[in-house]
Protein backbone atom coordinates (compact mmCIF):
# COMPACT_ATOMS: atom_id res chain seq x y z
CA UNK A 1 0.00 0.00 0.00
CA UNK A 2 3.37 2.34 0.31
CA UNK A 3 5.12 3.86 -2.51
CA UNK A 4 8.49 5.10 -2.51
CA UNK A 5 10.13 6.69 -5.69
CA UNK A 6 13.39 7.85 -6.03
CA UNK A 7 15.67 9.58 -8.95
CA UNK A 8 19.43 10.64 -9.29
CA UNK A 9 20.17 13.13 -11.66
CA UNK A 10 23.50 14.73 -12.16
CA UNK A 11 23.87 16.95 -8.71
CA UNK A 12 20.97 15.73 -6.61
CA UNK A 13 18.61 12.64 -5.84
CA UNK A 14 15.40 13.11 -5.46
CA UNK A 15 13.24 10.76 -2.82
CA UNK A 16 9.44 11.02 -2.66
CA UNK A 17 7.61 8.93 -0.16
CA UNK A 18 4.03 8.68 0.35
CA UNK A 19 2.52 9.79 3.71
CA UNK A 20 -0.62 7.95 4.60
CA UNK A 21 0.17 5.71 7.85
CA UNK A 22 -3.08 3.21 7.81
CA UNK A 23 -3.76 0.01 10.28
CA UNK A 24 -6.27 -1.86 8.34
CA UNK A 25 -9.23 0.57 7.13
CA UNK A 26 -8.31 3.17 9.36
CA UNK A 27 -6.34 5.90 8.19
CA UNK A 28 -4.37 6.86 11.56
CA UNK A 29 -2.42 9.94 9.83
CA UNK A 30 -1.84 11.60 6.63
CA UNK A 31 1.39 13.51 7.60
CA UNK A 32 3.79 10.51 8.51
CA UNK A 33 7.14 10.98 6.91
CA UNK A 34 8.65 7.89 5.95
CA UNK A 35 12.19 8.39 6.03
CA UNK A 36 14.97 9.24 8.40
CA UNK A 37 18.36 11.57 8.07
CA UNK A 38 21.36 8.53 8.38
CA UNK A 39 24.26 11.70 7.84
CA UNK A 40 24.53 15.29 6.73
CA UNK A 41 24.09 13.68 3.02
CA UNK A 42 22.63 10.25 3.80
CA UNK A 43 18.76 9.70 3.51
CA UNK A 44 16.98 6.64 3.96
CA UNK A 45 13.27 5.75 2.96
CA UNK A 46 11.36 2.90 4.33
CA UNK A 47 8.53 0.90 4.10
CA UNK A 48 7.12 -2.14 5.09
CA UNK A 49 6.56 -4.10 8.31
CA UNK A 50 5.41 -1.57 11.17
CA UNK A 51 8.08 -1.51 14.22
CA UNK A 52 10.40 -2.86 12.17
CA UNK A 53 10.70 0.15 9.88
CA UNK A 54 11.91 2.30 12.93
CA UNK A 55 13.82 -0.09 14.60
CA UNK A 56 16.04 -0.85 11.49
CA UNK A 57 16.21 2.93 10.17
CA UNK A 58 17.57 4.05 13.37
CA UNK A 59 20.21 1.30 13.84
CA UNK A 60 21.51 1.78 10.55
CA UNK A 61 21.28 5.44 11.34
CA UNK A 62 23.09 5.24 15.18
CA UNK A 63 25.64 2.67 13.47
CA UNK A 64 26.68 5.46 11.38
CA UNK A 65 27.32 8.07 13.57
CA UNK A 66 28.75 5.71 15.62
CA UNK A 67 31.36 5.02 12.60
CA UNK A 68 31.87 8.69 12.12
CA UNK A 69 32.56 8.90 16.02
CA UNK A 70 34.84 6.42 15.89
CA UNK A 71 36.78 7.17 12.93
CA UNK A 72 36.67 11.11 12.76
CA UNK A 73 35.11 10.52 9.08
CA UNK A 74 31.61 9.85 7.42
CA UNK A 75 30.57 6.69 5.53
CA UNK A 76 30.59 7.01 2.03
CA UNK A 77 26.91 6.36 0.32
CA UNK A 78 28.22 3.09 -1.33
CA UNK A 79 29.43 1.47 2.12
CA UNK A 80 26.76 3.21 3.85
CA UNK A 81 23.85 1.26 1.90
CA UNK A 82 27.02 -1.95 1.54
CA UNK A 83 26.67 -1.81 5.56
CA UNK A 84 22.99 -1.59 5.31
CA UNK A 85 22.59 -4.30 2.86
CA UNK A 86 25.03 -6.76 5.09
CA UNK A 87 22.77 -5.51 7.97
CA UNK A 88 19.28 -7.01 6.72
CA UNK A 89 21.03 -10.30 4.50
CA UNK A 90 22.02 -11.24 8.34
CA UNK A 91 18.86 -10.60 9.71
CA UNK A 92 17.34 -12.46 7.08
CA UNK A 93 17.97 -16.48 7.73
CA UNK A 94 17.27 -15.26 11.21
CA UNK A 95 14.30 -16.33 13.34
CA UNK A 96 13.75 -12.18 13.52
CA UNK A 97 14.25 -10.75 9.98
CA UNK A 98 13.45 -7.26 8.91
CA UNK A 99 10.41 -7.16 6.68
CA UNK A 100 11.44 -3.29 5.29
CA UNK A 101 11.63 -2.10 2.03
CA UNK A 102 14.42 1.40 1.29
CA UNK A 103 15.43 3.59 -1.09
CA UNK A 104 18.73 5.14 0.25
CA UNK A 105 20.13 8.17 -1.10
CA UNK A 106 23.07 10.01 -0.62
CA UNK A 107 25.64 12.70 -2.17
CA UNK A 108 29.19 11.45 -2.43
CA UNK A 109 31.74 14.35 -1.05
CA UNK A 110 34.49 12.32 -2.69
CA UNK A 111 33.36 11.67 -5.96
CA UNK A 112 30.94 14.37 -6.17
CA UNK A 113 27.96 12.70 -7.44
CA UNK A 114 24.67 11.98 -6.27
CA UNK A 115 23.97 8.08 -5.60
CA UNK A 116 20.26 6.20 -5.08
CA UNK A 117 20.40 2.91 -4.03
CA UNK A 118 17.39 0.14 -4.05
CA UNK A 119 17.07 -2.65 -1.46
CA UNK A 120 14.18 -4.70 -0.29
CA UNK A 121 13.55 -6.82 2.39
CA UNK A 122 15.37 -9.83 0.72
CA UNK A 123 18.77 -7.71 1.14
CA UNK A 124 19.08 -7.57 -2.66
CA UNK A 125 20.33 -4.08 -3.82
CA UNK A 126 20.87 -2.16 -6.88
CA UNK A 127 22.38 1.26 -7.51
CA UNK A 128 19.83 2.89 -10.00
CA UNK A 129 19.40 6.09 -12.07
CA UNK A 130 15.68 5.72 -10.30
CA UNK A 131 13.79 3.29 -8.80
CA UNK A 132 10.33 2.54 -6.46
CA UNK A 133 8.94 0.49 -3.76
CA UNK A 134 4.95 -0.80 -3.68
CA UNK A 135 2.12 -1.10 -5.83
CA UNK A 136 2.29 2.45 -6.48
CA UNK A 137 6.03 1.90 -7.79
CA UNK A 138 4.54 -0.38 -11.15
CA UNK A 139 3.28 2.85 -12.33
CA UNK A 140 6.22 5.36 -11.44
CA UNK A 141 8.50 2.67 -12.90
CA UNK A 142 6.33 3.03 -16.51
CA UNK A 143 6.17 7.02 -16.25
CA UNK A 144 9.98 7.44 -15.12
CA UNK A 145 10.91 4.57 -17.74
CA UNK A 146 9.44 7.36 -20.37
CA UNK A 147 10.50 10.56 -19.45
CA UNK A 148 13.47 10.53 -17.03
CA UNK A 149 16.40 12.40 -17.80
CA UNK A 150 19.98 12.85 -15.78
CA UNK A 151 20.19 16.22 -16.54
CA UNK A 152 16.81 18.10 -15.19
CA UNK A 153 16.81 20.48 -12.51
CA UNK A 154 14.86 20.53 -9.64
CA UNK A 155 12.06 22.37 -10.80
CA UNK A 156 11.69 19.55 -13.84
CA UNK A 157 12.57 16.59 -11.92
CA UNK A 158 10.03 17.94 -9.08
CA UNK A 159 7.68 18.13 -11.85
CA UNK A 160 8.12 14.83 -13.25
CA UNK A 161 7.35 13.49 -9.43
CA UNK A 162 4.51 15.04 -9.37
CA UNK A 163 3.00 13.24 -13.09
CA UNK A 164 4.95 9.92 -10.69
CA UNK A 165 2.09 10.74 -7.92
CA UNK A 166 -0.83 11.82 -10.10
CA UNK A 167 -0.09 8.28 -12.25
CA UNK A 168 -0.13 6.30 -8.58
CA UNK A 169 -3.39 8.51 -7.32
CA UNK A 170 -5.03 7.79 -10.69
CA UNK A 171 -4.67 4.22 -11.04
CA UNK A 172 -3.78 2.46 -7.38
CA UNK A 173 -6.97 1.73 -5.70
CA UNK A 174 -5.83 2.42 -2.19
CA UNK A 175 -6.06 6.42 -1.84
CA UNK A 176 -2.21 8.12 -1.77
CA UNK A 177 -3.30 11.83 -1.22
CA UNK A 178 0.03 13.11 0.17
CA UNK A 179 3.62 12.24 -0.98
CA UNK A 180 7.12 14.24 1.00
CA UNK A 181 9.45 15.51 -1.29
CA UNK A 182 13.49 15.56 -0.15
CA UNK A 183 16.27 16.55 -2.01
CA UNK A 184 20.09 15.94 -1.67
CA UNK A 185 22.61 17.44 -2.72
CA UNK A 186 26.72 19.21 -2.17
CA UNK A 187 25.04 21.62 0.28
CA UNK A 188 22.90 18.82 2.14
CA UNK A 189 19.27 17.52 3.08
CA UNK A 190 16.76 19.90 1.62
CA UNK A 191 12.99 19.18 2.41
CA UNK A 192 10.81 19.94 -0.78
CA UNK A 193 6.94 20.87 -0.33
CA UNK A 194 4.92 17.80 -0.04
CA UNK A 195 3.05 16.75 -2.91
CA UNK A 196 -0.38 17.42 -1.69
CA UNK A 197 -4.05 17.98 -3.69
CA UNK A 198 -3.78 21.70 -3.34
CA UNK A 199 0.35 21.32 -5.14
CA UNK A 200 -1.47 19.20 -7.83
CA UNK A 201 -4.44 21.42 -8.21
CA UNK A 202 -2.14 24.51 -8.37
CA UNK A 203 0.10 22.64 -10.94
CA UNK A 204 -2.90 21.88 -13.30
CA UNK A 205 -3.78 25.52 -12.81
CA UNK A 206 -0.35 26.70 -13.88
CA UNK B 1 43.31 -19.27 28.95
CA UNK B 2 39.37 -19.65 30.14
CA UNK B 3 40.70 -21.35 33.21
CA UNK B 4 42.04 -17.89 34.23
CA UNK B 5 39.75 -15.50 35.80
CA UNK B 6 42.35 -13.13 36.50
CA UNK B 7 44.78 -11.33 34.32
CA UNK B 8 48.91 -11.88 34.55
CA UNK B 9 49.81 -8.49 33.43
CA UNK B 10 49.36 -6.16 36.37
CA UNK B 11 50.97 -3.07 37.55
CA UNK B 12 53.79 -2.60 40.04
CA UNK B 13 53.64 -0.76 42.70
CA UNK B 14 55.67 2.12 40.64
CA UNK B 15 53.07 1.96 38.33
CA UNK B 16 54.71 -0.31 35.37
CA UNK B 17 52.95 -3.11 33.98
CA UNK B 18 56.50 -5.39 34.12
CA UNK B 19 55.07 -7.91 31.78
CA UNK B 20 54.88 -5.21 28.80
CA UNK B 21 58.27 -3.75 29.91
CA UNK B 22 59.65 -7.68 29.21
CA UNK B 23 57.57 -7.93 26.15
CA UNK B 24 59.13 -4.47 24.89
CA UNK B 25 62.68 -6.45 25.63
CA UNK B 26 61.70 -8.94 23.73
CA UNK B 27 61.34 -6.58 20.85
CA UNK B 28 64.09 -4.44 21.59
CA UNK B 29 66.17 -8.05 21.05
CA UNK B 30 64.63 -8.83 18.07
CA UNK B 31 66.11 -8.44 14.71
CA UNK B 32 66.13 -5.31 12.94
CA UNK B 33 63.33 -3.90 11.19
CA UNK B 34 63.20 -0.55 9.61
CA UNK B 35 60.23 1.63 8.01
CA UNK B 36 60.77 4.48 5.82
CA UNK B 37 57.65 6.99 4.75
CA UNK B 38 58.56 8.58 0.95
CA UNK B 39 56.69 10.64 -1.09
CA UNK B 40 55.48 8.08 -3.54
CA UNK B 41 55.58 5.19 -1.05
CA UNK B 42 56.38 3.37 1.95
CA UNK B 43 59.44 0.69 2.21
CA UNK B 44 59.73 -2.03 5.01
CA UNK B 45 62.79 -3.71 5.48
CA UNK B 46 63.89 -6.51 7.88
CA UNK B 47 67.22 -8.74 8.57
CA UNK B 48 66.09 -12.51 8.10
CA UNK B 49 69.26 -14.16 8.88
CA UNK B 50 69.33 -18.15 9.25
CA UNK B 51 71.48 -19.43 12.27
CA UNK B 52 72.20 -22.43 9.94
CA UNK B 53 73.20 -22.95 6.21
CA UNK B 54 70.96 -25.73 6.27
CA UNK B 55 67.71 -23.35 6.59
CA UNK B 56 65.74 -23.14 3.22
CA UNK B 57 65.98 -19.76 2.48
CA UNK B 58 62.98 -18.44 1.25
CA UNK B 59 60.33 -20.64 2.22
CA UNK B 60 58.85 -18.48 5.07
CA UNK B 61 58.51 -14.94 4.95
CA UNK B 62 58.80 -11.62 7.89
CA UNK B 63 57.41 -9.39 5.26
CA UNK B 64 53.78 -10.18 4.91
CA UNK B 65 50.38 -8.80 2.88
CA UNK B 66 47.82 -8.26 4.77
CA UNK B 67 45.19 -7.24 2.04
CA UNK B 68 45.95 -5.54 -1.53
CA UNK B 69 47.53 -2.17 -0.01
CA UNK B 70 48.47 -2.86 3.45
CA UNK B 71 51.94 -4.62 4.44
CA UNK B 72 53.24 -5.54 7.86
CA UNK B 73 56.84 -6.66 9.39
CA UNK B 74 57.89 -7.18 12.52
CA UNK B 75 60.64 -7.14 15.28
CA UNK B 76 60.14 -9.89 18.62
CA UNK B 77 58.78 -13.09 18.61
CA UNK B 78 58.13 -14.66 14.69
CA UNK B 79 55.16 -17.14 16.15
CA UNK B 80 53.46 -14.29 18.22
CA UNK B 81 53.33 -12.30 14.80
CA UNK B 82 51.94 -14.95 12.82
CA UNK B 83 49.07 -14.62 14.61
CA UNK B 84 48.77 -10.86 14.29
CA UNK B 85 49.36 -11.15 11.02
CA UNK B 86 45.94 -13.87 10.89
CA UNK B 87 43.76 -11.71 12.97
CA UNK B 88 44.83 -8.72 10.70
CA UNK B 89 44.16 -10.03 7.47
CA UNK B 90 40.49 -11.47 8.86
CA UNK B 91 39.68 -7.78 10.24
CA UNK B 92 40.57 -6.04 6.83
CA UNK B 93 37.97 -8.93 5.07
CA UNK B 94 35.42 -8.40 7.80
CA UNK B 95 34.89 -4.70 6.72
CA UNK B 96 35.29 -5.88 3.13
CA UNK B 97 32.51 -8.03 3.65
CA UNK B 98 30.20 -4.89 5.81
CA UNK B 99 31.28 -2.12 4.16
CA UNK B 100 32.01 -3.24 0.37
CA UNK B 101 35.35 -1.10 0.65
CA UNK B 102 39.18 -1.59 1.55
CA UNK B 103 39.69 -1.01 5.27
CA UNK B 104 41.77 2.17 5.90
CA UNK B 105 45.11 1.61 7.11
CA UNK B 106 44.41 3.93 10.03
CA UNK B 107 41.45 1.76 10.79
CA UNK B 108 43.37 -1.68 10.64
CA UNK B 109 46.42 -0.33 12.96
CA UNK B 110 43.27 0.58 15.11
CA UNK B 111 41.85 -2.91 15.17
CA UNK B 112 45.42 -4.43 15.66
CA UNK B 113 46.43 -2.18 18.29
CA UNK B 114 42.99 -2.65 20.16
CA UNK B 115 43.64 -6.89 19.77
CA UNK B 116 46.99 -6.10 21.11
CA UNK B 117 45.79 -4.44 24.44
CA UNK B 118 43.12 -7.22 25.15
CA UNK B 119 46.22 -9.55 25.74
CA UNK B 120 47.42 -7.28 28.42
CA UNK B 121 43.92 -6.90 30.70
CA UNK B 122 42.48 -10.42 29.47
CA UNK B 123 42.96 -13.90 31.70
CA UNK B 124 45.37 -16.12 31.74
CA UNK B 125 47.40 -14.80 28.63
CA UNK B 126 50.28 -12.81 28.49
CA UNK B 127 51.46 -10.15 25.82
CA UNK B 128 52.30 -10.28 22.51
CA UNK B 129 55.75 -9.98 22.22
CA UNK B 130 56.37 -8.37 18.85
CA UNK B 131 56.36 -4.78 17.60
CA UNK B 132 54.65 -4.28 14.34
CA UNK B 133 55.36 -1.63 11.70
CA UNK B 134 52.46 -1.42 9.00
CA UNK B 135 52.35 0.25 5.90
CA UNK B 136 49.39 1.29 3.64
CA UNK B 137 48.64 3.57 1.17
CA UNK B 138 45.31 4.82 1.31
CA UNK B 139 43.75 6.51 -1.87
CA UNK B 140 44.19 9.23 -3.17
CA UNK B 141 47.96 9.32 -2.93
CA UNK B 142 48.19 8.80 1.18
CA UNK B 143 51.26 6.97 1.98
CA UNK B 144 50.90 5.78 5.86
CA UNK B 145 53.61 4.06 8.33
CA UNK B 146 52.57 3.36 11.78
CA UNK B 147 54.01 1.11 14.64
CA UNK B 148 51.83 -1.20 16.78
CA UNK B 149 53.55 -2.06 20.39
CA UNK B 150 52.80 -5.03 22.66
CA UNK B 151 51.04 -2.36 25.09
CA UNK B 152 48.15 -1.87 22.47
CA UNK B 153 49.76 1.41 21.44
CA UNK B 154 50.33 2.90 17.99
CA UNK B 155 52.05 5.63 16.01
CA UNK B 156 52.73 6.98 12.97
CA UNK B 157 56.02 7.33 11.83
CA UNK B 158 57.97 9.31 8.79
CA UNK B 159 60.74 6.69 9.54
CA UNK B 160 61.29 4.49 12.05
CA UNK B 161 63.92 1.80 13.09
CA UNK B 162 62.92 -1.44 15.50
CA UNK B 163 64.49 -4.81 17.51
CA UNK B 164 68.71 -4.47 17.90
CA UNK B 165 70.64 -1.40 17.37
CA UNK B 166 67.09 0.72 16.75
CA UNK B 167 68.86 3.40 18.89
CA UNK B 168 71.33 3.94 16.22
CA UNK B 169 69.21 3.31 13.50
CA UNK B 170 66.20 6.17 14.70
CA UNK B 171 69.90 8.11 14.90
CA UNK B 172 71.16 7.30 11.36
CA UNK B 173 67.20 7.80 9.67
CA UNK B 174 66.99 11.23 11.56
CA UNK B 175 69.88 12.37 9.49
CA UNK B 176 68.99 10.99 6.53
CA UNK B 177 65.40 11.21 6.11
CA UNK B 178 63.39 14.11 4.00
CA UNK B 179 60.34 14.86 3.21
CA UNK B 180 60.81 14.59 -0.12
CA UNK B 181 62.79 11.54 -0.65
CA UNK B 182 61.11 9.08 -3.53
CA UNK B 183 60.09 5.62 -3.08
CA UNK B 184 63.74 4.46 -4.54
CA UNK B 185 65.95 6.73 -2.31
CA UNK B 186 64.05 5.22 0.31
CA UNK B 187 64.71 1.73 -0.09
CA UNK B 188 68.66 2.90 -0.90
CA UNK B 189 68.39 4.29 2.99
CA UNK B 190 65.85 1.56 4.40
CA UNK B 191 69.29 -0.89 3.43
CA UNK B 192 71.73 1.11 4.52
CA UNK B 193 70.01 1.75 8.06
CA UNK B 194 70.51 -2.07 8.26
CA UNK B 195 73.53 -2.12 7.11
CA UNK B 196 74.33 0.23 10.11
CA UNK B 197 74.08 -3.25 13.04
CA UNK B 198 74.84 -5.73 10.21
CA UNK B 199 77.22 -8.22 10.98
CA UNK B 200 78.55 -10.44 7.87
CA UNK B 201 77.53 -10.00 4.04
CA UNK B 202 74.34 -8.58 3.27
CA UNK B 203 72.78 -10.42 0.61
CA UNK B 204 69.51 -10.62 -1.08
CA UNK B 205 69.03 -14.11 0.92
CA UNK B 206 69.22 -12.78 4.48
CA UNK B 207 67.24 -9.27 4.41
CA UNK B 208 63.74 -9.32 3.23
CA UNK B 209 62.03 -5.72 1.70
CA UNK B 210 58.28 -4.87 0.65
CA UNK B 211 57.48 -1.70 -0.52
CA UNK B 212 53.59 0.06 -0.72
CA UNK B 213 52.99 2.37 -3.60
CA UNK B 214 49.80 3.35 -5.94
CA UNK B 215 50.03 -0.09 -7.31
CA UNK B 216 49.83 -1.83 -3.62
CA UNK B 217 51.97 -3.72 -1.64
CA UNK B 218 54.27 -6.28 -2.70
CA UNK B 219 57.54 -8.11 -1.38
CA UNK B 220 60.44 -7.34 -3.55
CA UNK B 221 61.79 -10.67 -5.42
CA UNK B 222 65.30 -11.44 -4.28
CA UNK B 223 66.61 -10.31 -7.72
CA UNK B 224 65.16 -7.05 -6.91
CA UNK B 225 66.66 -6.68 -4.04
CA UNK B 226 70.10 -8.49 -5.33
CA UNK B 227 69.60 -4.99 -7.86
CA UNK B 228 69.44 -2.36 -4.85
CA UNK B 229 72.35 -3.99 -2.78
CA UNK B 230 74.57 -3.45 -6.11
CA UNK B 231 74.16 -0.14 -5.90
CA UNK B 232 74.78 0.82 -2.63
Amino acid sequence: MECLVGMQCNDFVMVAADMTAARSILVKKSDHKKYLKLSDKLLMAVTGESGDTNQFSEYVAKNIMLYKMRNGYELSPAAAASFTRRNLAGYLRSRTPYHVNLLVAGYDDESGKPELYYMDYLASMAKLPYASHGYGGSFTTSILDRHFRPDMTRAQAYALMIECVKEVQKRLIINLPNFSVTVIDKEGIVDMEPITQAVIANQATA
Amino acid sequence: SERYSFSLTTFSPSGKLVQIEYALQAVASGAPSVGIKAVNGVVLATEKKNKSILFEDHSTYKIEQITKNIGMVYSGMGPDYRLLVRRARKMAQDYYLMYHENIPTGQLVYKVGQVMQEYTQSGGVRPFGVSLLICGWDEPGKPLLFQCDPSGAYFAWKATAMGKNNVNGKTFLEKRYSEDLELEDAVHTAILTLKEGFEGQMTEDNIEIGICNDDGFRRLTPQEVKDYLANI
